[in-house]
């Protein structure tokens, strides 16, 4: 029951988290007096965490520790269970116990940096939150319970980057990281319906062990998967540019997202999927292609940085691309202790960023080498971060855009009226848009089947109008003409990618 | 405009432009943030370009210009005066300097009169306000307004409306309905939905007024009367918007009102990367390629790589970068003529685009003023190269945006034509854009602007909704009628008469004209005179307790004449921080006389340390020193001095590494970080949770990797040497130079004779942690460094005999048995350096010994008096634990606020300590010694003032703004602060800089201008005033404070511009006793009035009363 105890790492920090939202909600934890409450809460809580891990690496060392650790289970259906399980083995442990303490010297630094601070509770709120996140990230036992912590790391990330949230320019990065990270959890999602259908369990000793029983392809396919929720986590190209914008948070929040924690997490994701990644070379190539092209990415933006915090951060992004690169290339061990040797580093260094002009005044960093340093295409692209953002924006954001734009429209003009649903859209009372006099329209219908009798008893009144009683059939032909118009304009719509894409899907959907 | 004078007639007129173009651009250091690169932070005048105008108009003309209110908000002053720190007297004697003697024609009401002070009252104090008709329902349903008094009526006025009713519903009922009466209003309450939405019924209502208007329905079936009023609407507002452009908008704000985009969001991380690649000094190893060159030029060259400029549209934008010319100013004007602003607005429209980023502006503005300045012999910058990438990207992105959404090219002709015709489009979008639309309405406008963008396509639903949004303006929802309403009038009315005890009885006899009057009279003055009057309120309830202690302190101090030899004697530099030390130094030896000066001392000098590569200037910002001072080892410890700076070398490597070269590059990178992580572990927690300790360890390692070499000073120079001169500084002072500094620094501070065995020079700096703002902390008579040493090189210069026999040759006799010595005292962790303690002759060595004793418990003494003033100190500590919390606060890299800097500051006394001493002055006061026995005609004073003036006004006024409005005149809070190049401070990763002092240096405080009191009789201060136009500026327009108090009445006065010098008659009430500084301070958190002192001096008291 005490080792039970013990392993519900995350327990402390979330019910920090929830208390301190409670008292401020209640009232009970107000202003500046109120921030000695919130902060030793979360002190106590993170404190507490880490003696329970410390405790267990202790058992563990001196006695033998289950791995995992089951506690019940959260889900049945039919074959299928996700357990509430712990892995307590020495790569979550240890990483465990960092990240703890760490966070833990995060809030100490938090109590005095944010004093005074409008958004002091929900600051020490959140990074409660978050280290709760972390904790059950790393010490879950299984996908799904890893997925839980994965999300809520996410939304704690987007929440302090949007911490000043009246500022425009904070809340849209904030946005624009929580979407880009959406993209890696359908990667995660992927891979957790994967792993069900293929492995038949969630665990990770599931996943892991499941090589025996799957094909190449099928280990490179899950694989890939959780490649694609870590590349997003991490920061890796193509996906780098939200890290960039991440940067709007105060200053101890810049050190636990991005110096420790949030972008260290797909390191271990791939980590804990190691023998999953042995089995499936390809995945391993195109880690460590991602890997080197992240490190060079960071390498050579960062050279080019001219602020502190992106200086930081693009070295960062350097050094978990050579990360990557490491375990793409199986050095496995080396991307775990350079994971932790980071963590540390950039974590004191993010703190330490306001005092690092006073470090550096006088002694300016070794220049490029002349070669590159004559380069001007190649200094403006790293300059502008290799254009990744605009290309994103180019490639995928606008024409989702207009895509939604034009689906919009499809329904305002289309749908709905073919439903008969109020379309309060343009109705407006203004002079010009009312009905013209004279004309009374006698047919009130609504409804789908309202709609096609008038248009059938309007179709067959135009007929007996236009050619039966007019009878040249001279109009037959602009009519052609108007009929020839619009069908040209599908075509060139269809023409257009995002409509071609979209054809493609829908055929796609169709076949299978 | 449309003729191209470049090509035009003449090549003499495009020569025109460009001079007209680069005087423009010249003409914006007035209205741009004047601030240095950060790490030469030195505080100045925020608006140092409207110091030519009086401080009132200043602030408006600012506020015209930047839409920055310069006062603190209203609610504010109504808090301090909530909080006592204004009372009703001082807004008395604002409002008569307001008013005058004209108290305009009364209004009669009732049984009495009211005249315009009283009302204006009220409307400063209570804010008397229309109300918006859902608040309105919310006091009427939830506040039962119309039933009970007002909740911020005085507890009098209450009562006395409530006489002569039965009840206070009735009496409130009664008042209501004579309001409306007045007005001849029905009372109406709108249901909560018409106030979100006007009903269909009532729009039609409202249109169809307008419908029988139309001449001849027949002829146009739809509504011309509405719809002809909605071009008349539309037509005035497209000329409101070009009339705009250049004023108050770019073509970038216009396009924002019009399509609510706005361009500089995708053009601001452009344009910052680029101009920081170029102004940066130390932070990327990279950096552009033709950075020599200057920023146009560089920025050209590489701007052809950036295909984030071409975003689809390639040809377009390498075909127009193409066609930029060489020179900045010419593109300026080439692109100016593209968009086609009109050529007589380009001054303005440059202005408006200089500040719509005003941090990057600046600081461009200032390297570009500043072409002495080391980083600019690399890399020059000029503000009109910045203007010509702004508006190359501006043009390429509002190009863009028109074509997308109108077709149109980006050219002001093109919208002005298109908008002509479009009127119900434009009306409709400005409306939208400018956030004034209700949410049906906005909703609409959205929908339709996402179905067609233009009204083009469907030119009668923009119709429609041109003319449902002209309808709701008229709407009572809308609150823009004419008319009088419930909304505006009569609440006024009825908020106004609680206010001023006015029953139902008075105002039923009111007349429509009369009551219009007493409206008018609410409204008579505007934003800016409100925050005058609330400001000279505020100011005049602080200068009347300065005054009544100055006064009341008259004659106890000490050392007013130097009769006995004082034990030792103490020249802090004027710095407000100093006072509290000094004053309690004086409590525990009463034999010790204190003296204050800028700190520099006299010494301007380029200073260069053991271990500096370069020199620094010592001295104001506003001189450029001609000597050079070294600081060298002393005899004997060479070999020292060389394992020294062997180690320092190495450790100056070790240091590279660490904050380069572990970010700098990627594969050696890797293996540092493994190599230093376990070491960074311990560090951090240690650093953490134990930074005092911590601190004193990394001290000690320090000392002993590096061992500290005895130094002493090289500052002397052979009397035959080449002249000094700014442009050819030269080492060290001759003898004649060095007894000059000694003399006249001597005569400044009025220390001409009774010299105590032991002077010590005392400059200050500070420490702090994780601070960018540590400059802004440091002396700012030293350009924002440490004054120690200055202190030393001064002391030095005084103890050299052959300077004594050329001073002493001039008047001033040292005598022998004085000894000066140099410290430096750390404002932040309140510690005390002491240098060229080596050369202390044996004899003094005792008298030292007793005066460190006594200042070790000044400072903690100070310690604890500053500790009231932090929330996270320890409460009622003792002097001890203060000043352990004080050491840890300032060790402690998690502390933003490591000291408060000069956040009490809110006066100057130049005169004699003896009449400041003896009386509590809660660290407010500069305190500069200065002498007016020995200075008839006030030579003297007339230097000081020069000097200090402009230094004690700029510290006052930058804590002033950024006190007044934090977000625009100051930084903001710390928190999100990100240093950029070492230059200065950006919010996140890609914001303007962010100019002014951040919002943890001035939370407590109180924005005020400077009072400056002089020990001077007014003719001497009215002489150097008519002499000195630098002090007219300052003085006359009421930038400074200027007050008199007599050197041997006490009497007091103060300046007025226009009028001179006032008597001041007050202070009648005795000034609160304390026994010591301790007992008065004890418990208290808030800012605290002056108080007398019964300190040890009190054996004096009688002898100077008796003189």
């Amino acid at each position: 029951m005490l080792l039970e105890g013990l392993a519900l790492t995350p327990l402390p920090p979330l019910l920090a988290a929830a208390c301190i939202g409670g008292g401020v909600l209640a009232g009970r934890i107000r202003g500046e007096a109120g921030e000695h409450i919130s902060s030793r809460l979360a002190l106590g809580a993170a404190g507490l965490a880490l003696v329970q891990i410390l405790a267990l690496l202790v058992i563990k060392w001196l006695a033998t520790l289950n791995s995992p650790l089951r506690l019940g289970t959260w889900l049945r259906s039919g074959g299928y269970h996700i357990d509430i399980e712990f892995s307590l083995d020495i790569l979550s442990l240890p990483l465990a116990a960092l990240f703890a303490l760490l966070a833990l010297m995060v809030l100490r630094f938090s109590v005095n940096y944010m004093h005074r601070e409008a958004g002091f509770h929900r600051f020490f709120m959140v990074l409660s939150l978050f280290l709760g996140a972390m904790l059950l990230l790393t010490t879950a036992g299984n996908a799904a319970l890893c997925f839980v912590g994965w999300e809520l790391a996410g939304l704690s990330s987007y929440l302090l980057i949007a911490y000043h949230y009246d500022r425009p320019v904070a809340a849209a990065n904030a946005t624009r990281a929580f979407v880009t990270n959406r993209v890696g959890d359908a990667g995660f999602m992927l891979g957790l319906v994967l792993a069900f259908l293929w492995t038949g369990g969630i665990a990770w000793a599931d996943i892991n062990g499941a090589s025996t029983r799957l094909q190449e392809w099928q280990a490179g396919v899950l694989a890939c998967c959780f490649l694609l929720a870590a590349t997003a986590k991490s920061a890796l190209v193509p996906l780098a540019p939200w890290l960039a914008r991440a940067m709007e948070g105060p200053t101890p929040s810049s050190a636990i997202f991005y110096g420790v924690g949030v972008i260290q997490a797909g390191v271990y994701l791939v980590l804990r999927l190691e023998s999953l990644f042995t089995q499936a070379p390809a995945a391993m190539a195109l880690m460590a292609g991602l890997g080197l092209a992240t490190a060079l990415y960071g390498f050579f933006c960062g050279l080019a940085q001219t602020d502190v915090k992106s200086a930081l951060l693009f070295a960062t992004t350097g050094q978990v691309g050579l990360m990557f690169f490491a375990a793409g290339l199986g050095f496995w061990q080396w991307a775990f202790w350079h994971l932790c040797a980071h963590a540390v580093l950039r974590g004191y260094q993010f703190l330490c960023a306001p005092a690092l002009m006073h470090a550096v005044a006088g002694h300016p960093p070794r220049p490029v080498h002349p070669w590159l340093g004559r380069r001007r295409l190649l200094y403006m692209a790293a300059l502008q971060r290799f254009w990744l953002e605009d290309l994103g924006d180019w490639l995928v954001v606008k024409p989702t855009q207009r895509l939604a734009a034009d689906l919009n429209a499809f329904d305002r003009q289309i749908v709905e009226p073919a439903f008969g649903l109020p379309a309060p859209a343009l109705a407006l009372p203004g002079t010009a848009a009312r009905p013209p006099s004279g004309d009374p329209e006698v047919l009130r219908v609504s409804g789908l089947a309202g709609l096609a009798l008038r248009a059938l008893a309007n179709a067959l009144h135009w007929f007996e109008e236009k050619l039966v009683l007019q009878g040249n059939g001279q109009n037959l032909a602009g009519l052609g003409r108007r009929l020839g118009a619009r069908l040209n304009h599908i075509e060139n719509l269809l023409n257009q990618p995002r409509f071609l894409v979209v054809f493609i899907l829908a055929t796609l959907l169709a076949v299978f | 405009m449309d003729a191209l004078p470049g090509q035009g007639p003449s090549k003499a007129s495009h020569e025109d432009i460009r001079r007209y173009l680069q005087a423009a651009v010249e003409h914006l250091d007035h209205v741009l943030p004047g601030q240095a690169p950060i790490l030469n932070f030195v505080h100045h005048n925020t608006l140092h370009g409207y110091q030519h105008l009086p401080f009132a108009q200043a602030l408006e003309a600012a506020e015209k210009l930047t839409g920055i209110h310069g006062y603190l908000p209203e609610e504010e002053s109504r808090r301090l005066y909530a909080l006592g720190r204004i009372d009703g007297q001082d807004l008395d004697v604002a409002l008569a300097c307001k008013f005058g003697g004209h108290d305009g024609e009364p209004i009669r009401l009732g049984t009495r009169t009211v005249g315009r002070r009283e009302v204006s009252r009220v409307a400063l104090l209570f804010g008397v306000d229309s109300i918006e008709p859902n608040r309105f329902n919310w006091q009427v349903e939830e506040m039962d307004a119309l039933r009970r008094f007002q909740p911020d009526l005085p507890q009098d006025r209450r009562a006395a409306l409530l006489r002569g009713a039965d009840s206070e519903a009735e009496a409130v009922q009664a008042l209501w309905n004579a309001c409306l009466e007045v007005f001849g209003l029905a009372h109406y309450r709108l249901h909560p939905e018409e106030l979100v939405d006007i009903p269909m019924r009532e729009a039609g209502t409202i249109l169809a007024q307008f419908d029988t208007e139309a001449d001849n329905p027949l002829v146009c079936p739809v509504n011309p009367g509405v719809h002809q009023s909605v071009q008349a609407e539309s037509q005035v507002e497209l000329a409101a918007l070009l009339a705009a452009l250049g004023k108050r908008l770019t073509l970038r704000g216009m396009l924002a009102a019009l399509t609510g985009v706005d361009v500089l969001e995708q053009i601001r991380p452009l344009l910052i990367r680029f101009c920081a690649s170029q102004l940066d000094e130390g932070l990327a190893a990279w950096r552009a390629p033709d950075r020599a060159d200057g920023l146009y030029a560089a920025w050209k060259r590489c701007a052809a790589g950036d295909i984030a400029l071409g975003h689809g549209d390639q040809a377009g934008w390498r075909a127009a970068l193409a066609d930029l010319p060489e020179q900045s100013v010419d593109a300026v004007i080439a692109i100016l003529r593209h968009l086609e602003i009109p050529q007589n607005r380009w001054k303005d429209y440059l202005e408006r685009l200089a500040l719509e980023l005003p941090g990057w502006s600046g600081l461009i503005n200032w390297r570009a003023r500043h072409p002495e300045y080391a980083a600019n012999r690399q890399v020059p910058v000029s503000l009109m190269d910045y203007l010509a990438i702004r508006l190359f990207l501006d043009r390429l992105w509002i190009e863009r945006l028109c074509r997308e959404t109108w077709g149109l090219p980006g050219k002001l002709s093109a919208l002005k034509a298109y908008f002509e015709r479009n009127p119900s489009e434009l009306l409709a979008r400005t409306a939208l854009f400018a956030g004034e639309l209700p949410e049906y309405l906005a909703g609409t406008a959205r929908k339709l602007i996402g179905l067609s963008s233009s009204e083009r396509s469907q030119p009668e639903h923009w119709r429609a909704l041109a003319e449902m949004i002209w309808a709701w303006k008229r709407s009572p929802a809308a609150e823009k009628s004419a008319a009088h309403t419930v909304y505006r009038s009569a609440w006024r009315l009825f908020r106004l008469g609680q206010h001023l005890g006015l029953d139902a009885a008075d105002l039923r006899g009111l007349a429509l004209e009369e009551a219009e009057r007493l409206l008018r009279l609410l409204d008579e003055l505007n934003p800016c005179e409100k925050g005058q009057i609330w400001l000279q309120a505020y100011e005049h309830h602080y200068r009347e307790q300065l005054f009544a202690a100055l006064a009341q302190n008259h004659g106890r101090g000490r050392w007013a004449r130097r009769e006995a030899r004082p034990q030792a004697q103490v020249i802090f530099c004027m710095d407000d921080r100093e006072e509290s030390l000094r004053r309690h130094l004086e409590e525990l030896n009463p034999a010790i006389e204190t003296l204050g000066a800028a700190g520099f001392f006299g010494v301007a000098m380029n200073w260069r340390g053991l271990d500096d590569a370069g020199v620094t200037p010592l001295c104001p910002v506003v001189v450029t020193p001609a000597h050079e001072i070294r600081e060298q080892p002393r005899h004997g410890q060479e070999s020292l001095h060389e394992r020294h700076d062997r180690r320092r070398r190495w450790k100056a490597r070790l240091e590279r590494v660490l904050h380069q070269e572990v970010r700098r590059n990627l594969a050696t990178s890797s293996l540092l970080i493994g190599l230093l992580a376990p070491g960074a572990l311990p560090i951090l927690a240690a650093k953490l949770f134990f930074p005092r300790h911590w601190d004193a360890l990394k001290r000690k390692a320090a000392k002993a990797l590096v061992p500290l070499v005895p130094t002493r000073l090289a500052f002397s120079a052979a009397a035959d040497s080449q002249p000094a001169t700014p442009a050819r500084p030269r080492l060290g002072f001759t003898d004649a130079e060095q007894a000059d500094r000694v003399e006249s620094f001597l005569r400044n501070i009025g220390l001409t004779s009774g010299f105590a065995p032991l002077v010590v020079v005392a400059g200050h700096g500070s420490t702090s942690q994780n601070n960018p703002h540590r400059a802004a902390y440091d002396c700012g008579a030293c350009s924002g460094r440490h004054g120690g040493p200055n202190a030393r090189a001064f002391a030095a210069m005084a103890n050299r005999p052959a300077v004594r026999a050329l001073v002493a040759e001039r008047g001033i006799a040292i005598p022998a048995d004085t000894w000066f010595l140099g410290t430096e005292h750390n404002t932040c962790d309140e510690t005390i350096t002491w240098f060229d303690l080596d050369d202390l002759p044996a004899a003094f060595c005792p008298a030292l010994e007793t005066l460190r004793a006594e200042l070790r418990q000044a400072v903690a003494l100070s310690a604890q008096e500053r500790c009231r003033r932090f929330a996270s100190a320890p409460r009622q500590p003792s002097p001890r634990q203060a000043l352990r919390h004080v050491l840890g606060r300032a060790a402690d890299f998690s502390q933003a606020r490591p000291e408060l800097g000069h956040a009490t500051n809110a006066a100057a006394l130049i005169g004699r300590r003896s009449a400041t001493r003896g009386a509590f002055f809660d660290r407010r006061l500069f305190l500069i010694s200065y002498d007016p026995t020995q200075d008839p005609e006030g030579k003297i004073l007339e230097g000081i003032l020069l000097a200090a003036g402009p230094v004690g006004a700029g510290i006052n006024l930058e804590y002033y703004f950024s006190t007044v409005n934090n977000e625009r005149y100051g930084c903001g809070s710390k928190v999100p602060h990100n240093v950029a190049g070492l230059f200065g401070v950006m919010e996140g990763a890609g914001s303007d800089l962010r100019t002014g002092l951040p919002r943890q240096m001035i939370e407590i405080h109180e924005a005020m201008r400077l009072q400056l009191v002089c020990e001077a009789r007014e003719e001497v201060l009215a002489d150097i005033y008519r002499r000195q136009q630098i002090l007219r500026e300052l003085i006359g327009n009421g930038w400074l404070l200027l007050s008199a108090l007599h050197p041997d009445t006490g009497a007091l006065s103060y300046f007025e511009p226009g009028r001179g010098f006032v008597p001041w008659t007050g202070g009648q009430a005795k000034l609160p006793m304390a026994q010591r500084s301790a007992d008065w301070y004890a418990g208290h958190s808030a800012a605290l009035p002056p108080a007398l002192l019964r300190c040890p001096d009190h054996a004096l008291e009688a002898d100077s009363h008796a003189a």
